[in-house]
């Protein structure tokens, strides 16, 4: 197979290349003095696209999927139940959890009737995709904006429970918790259909709780299955 | 993969090996070229250095699952990847998604599609020697990436979108940004142009440089700017409208001779008929109302019924096709994926026959082949 | 033995002074190429990161001196010594200022007023190619050698038009010395421009700073190490100073050559209509002179770096064609037109 052969037609002034080189050079002229004021200027921040890492950090979006972290509702109490939703949704298989009953007299430290008893991350294997906070039905895995993630040893990455819950603890006091996620609305029926649905699924794995975790909706819906049962 | 028309290869011709790990491979690719001086006389490009067994991988994940696989395919943009595949589970799972995902769809495909151009036009200026582009457009997709972090929470791997939807509106940045955004885009684009397409130095090295004829690139099955390139006019937006394509107003841009010059030319002119696309899908987004459903119902668990289904999308590098066969487990009993690179890889040999070894470096990286991509 | 003396400290002053230009050219190098390209530089390394070259230094200093156990040993480490070595002296020829007149004894500022001036530096350029090719075939490796090729072709070719551009500007001002070429740069052109080289050789001049580009091995002609193609052409097997000594080399031929454009071209220390030395004082003359002289030849410097971040890189038979179907053609024609204008008007 031959190649078509191209003949090149180029213009005067495309021809002596200098002409062009002189527009180029200017361009570059332009950006260099333009960045040579602002370099000038004081603070770190200095050329508008440069930030000066390590002292100078770009914002993080708030819904960035950085280190995970096991969350504390508001009096302290873990969250998380142990039911394995992450680890069943995680498509790198990193997440391990043991489910467990919490030891007699510890029971004010969680909030629901189970816990985890292991609750493991290898963060080596992470690819921080955010699907096991999608399938928490608790909100108890949440990815922060925690990003340097290096260590020393292999070891050191494979995150234990206490190491993210103080995740949470540092992001509670540094404020970069995750805004509280609007349901996600759902084509077909009404809305509110769609978001008893989602929070459904807490409400039978926890079978009764204590009232004040159980939002209005969840109270509506349990209700709501009590009545249909006894129709039945 | 050797070429069967070829001069017979003598003792006189000396084997240079590029790659796997050469400055100018994007990612591990390898090619072994025959030279006689500087002239290339063949060259076999070796490919799998950067497998990863996703198809296989696909097999052993739920539908679901696969979604962040998909991301490592062609990571310059990884939007595209993900709607790919999520629209054909959905074709094959039978449901039509809410229009305004669609439309959020629509703009996140946009916008990787200008990210992956900028990628490939200012990689092939540095390759040929011309830094400064780069930096030029590289700017103005970190402002792209900052659009994806505040969508959903990743700049590379974005996981953008779920099956039967997307999982979040966009962002408030984007309501902002991207007024101003579209401007410095035009304007790094601008840029670009003045820099390089005039610059005699740059023709030379461009124009003429492995070109390819419309006949043979049909033959050897380029999609995407490269077949575009060459002057046929084939955009599956236009030609298999999707996602209201067709209610846009945009150009397919063509070059003529399918050059080196060409291919950096189309991708050029497409990044400003993607954000007229952008535009006019964030006209039509505004119009929706803001409780709009972003989700089509789906069932907890992906289970489609048995059978098998290809749908393909125009990613930024041509046609990216996914073929699934269910046997209705909830999880895939074959992915297998067509991305465009590896077509366009195949006529590689036959592209930089008879040129030096320059303008192997200058065809690569004008066909933007990327080894996340091609070996799957 | 005074003149022993005098002439020992201009050439330790002119070797310290062009080892700090080239030091100080990779730092204006990175930090001007990110102001053009929207990014800082490096600026950790002391204030407005200037100590970055001596941080440089000390690392290329530092590593681990690596031969390939298949290179030619010798060749291997002859390479950058023979690169380096023609770079570092062609300068002794060059003029730095006019001159400098201390109790009463006039020192001229140039190391040699060698009266075959011209002639040592086309020589000592031309010697430059023998490191690059002797490293490039020295390292046994494909690309080195290749780059080394490239090189080859491409000085051996651009010598060429080199030599014929600077052979007018001998026609123009009937001698070898340099000196001799500053000096009478002085004064007015046609009454009304500078009498500076450019004017009456502007042809000659685009010759010379194109070929000069290609002498120094710089973008848009950097083929012998284009990055992207050959790796890093004949120093890719390079590390520790020997890969230094090719590095500074290259910066030192690149002072070189623009003190030498400013000489011919650019009227050396000499400002357009003015005469400094009518209303300065013999030392501040000296000095005024130096710093003329230094500005001028830092412009050229900067276009270096300039050119360098703006345009793509030539292919390899491109530059040959344009060694040889446009340079030398037209340095044969400025020459003719050259030789035909003084011999009518002398």
């Amino acid at each position: 197979m031959a190649k078509p052969v191209v003949k090149k037609e180029y213009t005067f002034l495309e021809r002596i290349y200098l002409w062009e080189i002189v527009k180029g050079l200017k361009l570059t002229f332009k950006h260099f003095t333009f960045n040579f004021k602002e370099s000038l200027k004081k603070g770190p921040h200095t050329v508008p696209t440069c930030w000066q890492y390590p002292e100078d950090r770009r914002p993080i979006a708030p819904v960035f999927r950085g280190a995970h972290m096991l969350c504390l509702d508001d009096e302290g109490r873990e969250l998380c139940v142990g039911c394995g939703m992450c680890a069943r949704a995680c498509p790198a298989k990193c997440i391990t959890v043991k489910r467990g009953k919490p030891a007699e007299g510890e029971e004010g430290k969680y909030a629901g009737k189970t816990m985890s008893a292991e609750f493991t991350i290898d963060m080596l294997r992470c690819i921080f995709c955010g699907f096991c906070e999608e399938a928490c039905p608790k909100g108890a895995i949440q990815l922060g904006q925690e990003y340097e993630l290096a260590e020393y040893t292999m070891d050191a990455c494979i995150y234990d429970k206490e190491r993210l819950l103080a995740n949470f603890q540092k992001a509670k006091a540094e404020g970069k918790l995750k805004p509280p996620k609007k349901p996600v609305p759902v084509a077909g029926g009404d809305k509110k259909a769609g978001a008893k649905k989602v929070a459904k699924k807490p409400v039978a794995t926890d079978g009764k709780k204590s009232k004040k975790a159980a939002s209005k909706p969840q109270a509506e819906e349990k209700k709501a299955s009590e009545t249909k049962r006894e129709e039945t | 993969m050797a070429n069967n028309n070829n001069a017979p290869i003598t003792g006189d011709y000396v084997t240079i090996n590029i790659g796997p790990s050469h400055p100018a491979m994007h990612g591990t690719l390898r090619v072994v070229c025959k030279t006689d001086g500087e002239t290339i006389v063949e060259a076999i490009p070796e490919i799998g250095y950067l497998h990863r067994g996703v198809e296989k991988l696909g097999e052993n994940l739920t539908y679901h699952q696969f979604i962040p696989i998909t991301d490592r395919l062609n990571y310059c943009s990884a939007i595209a990847n993900n709607v790919a595949y999520e629209k054909a589970v959905e074709k094959l799972l039978g449901i039509e998604i809410p229009d305004k995902a669609k439309l959020i769809r629509v703009i996140m495909k946009e916008l990787a599609r200008i990210a992956d151009h900028q990628v490939c036009v200012g990689i092939l200026g540095v390759d040929l020697g011309a830094f400064t582009p780069f930096f030029y457009l590289i700017i103005q997709r970190e402002e792209i990436y900052d659009i994806f972090e505040w969508y959903n929470g990743a700049r590379l791997t974005n996981t953008f979108g779920r099956i039967g939807g997307v999982n979040a509106d966009l962002p408030e940045i984007f309501h902002t940004k991207w007024p101003k955004l579209k401007d410095t885009i035009r304007k790094a684009n601008d840029e670009t142009d003045k820099l390089l397409t005039h610059n005699r130095i740059w023709m030379d090295r461009t124009i003429g440089v492995n070109p390819f004829s419309p006949e043979d690139a049909l033959e050897y099955g380029f999609t995407g700017p490269c077949l575009r390139a060459t002057g046929v006019k084939r955009d599956l937006r236009k030609d298999e409208p999707y996602y209201f394509y067709d209610k846009f107003d945009f150009e397919v841009p063509v070059g003529k001779h399918g050059d080196v010059f060409d291919r950096y030319y189309v991708r050029l002119m497409e990044m400003e008929q993607s954000i007229r696309i952008i535009d006019q899908a964030y006209a039509m987004y505004k119009e929706l109302p803001p409780d709009a459903p972003l989700m089509a119902k789906v069932p907890k668990i992906i289970k489609p019924p048995e059978g098998e289904i290809y749908s393909a999308i125009e990613s930024p590098n041509g046609e990216l096709g996914f073929f699934i066969k269910s046997d209705g487990t909830d999880k895939p009993y074959r992915i297998k994926i067509r991305p465009p690179c590896y077509m366009v890889y195949q006529a590689f040999p036959e592209l930089v026959k008879g040129e030096m070894i320059a303008d192997t470096i200058a065809c690569l990286s004008s066909l933007n082949i990327i080894a996340g991509e091609l070996d799957r | 033995m005074d003149n022993w003396v005098i002439a020992l400290i201009k050439v330790v002053f002119i070797w310290t002074w062009t080892l700090l230009i080239a030091t100080l050219m990779t730092w204006v190098e990175r930090r001007g190429s990110a102001m053009m390209q929207d990014r800082l530089g490096p600026n950790r390394a002391g204030p407005f990161g200037l100590f970055q070259p001596l941080a440089d230094g000390i690392k290329l200093f530092t590593k681990e001196d690596i031969i390939p156990e298949k290179a030619h040993k010798i060749l291997f480490s002859l390479g950058p010594i023979l690169f380096a070595l023609p770079a570092f002296s062609a300068y002794a020829v060059i003029p730095f200022g006019d001159k400098l007149i201390v109790n009463g004894k006039e020192i001229i500022l140039q190391v040699a007023d060698v009266n075959v001036g011209f002639l040592y530096v086309v020589a000592l350029g031309a010697m430059a190619v023998y490191g690059i090719v002797l490293g490039g075939w020295g390292s046994n490796n494909k690309y080195s050698i290749l780059g080394g090729l490239r090189s080859t072709a491409q000085l051996i070719s651009y010598e060429v038009p080199f030599g014929l551009s600077l052979l007018a500007v001998v026609l123009v001002y009937g001698t070898f010395s340099l000196r001799e070429i500053s000096l009478v740069q002085q004064g007015t052109f046609l009454g009304f421009l500078p009498n500076w080289g450019i004017f009456k050789q502007p042809l000659g001049f685009i010759l010379f700073i194109v070929t000069a580009y290609a002498e120094a091995n710089r973008v848009p002609f950097d083929l012998p190490e284009a990055e992207s193609e050959i790796v890093a052409g004949y120093h890719t097997e390079y590390g520790s100073m020997r890969l230094g000594l090719y590095l500074f080399g290259e910066y030192v031929n690149m002072y070189t050559l623009a003190a030498l454009m400013v000489t011919l071209y650019f009227g050396a220390w000499h400002l357009p209509y003015i005469d400094m030395s009518k209303f300065l004082g013999p030392v501040s003359y000296g000095i005024a002179s130096f710093l003329v002289f230094f500005l001028k030849t830092a412009f050229f410097l900067w276009l270096f770096v300039w050119v360098r971040w703006t345009v793509p890189r030539f292919r390899y038979d491109q530059v040959m064609g344009l060694g040889w179907k446009a340079l030398i053609p037209l340095a044969l024609v400025n020459l003719f037109i050259t030789a035909l204008c003084i011999q009518l008007t002398v």
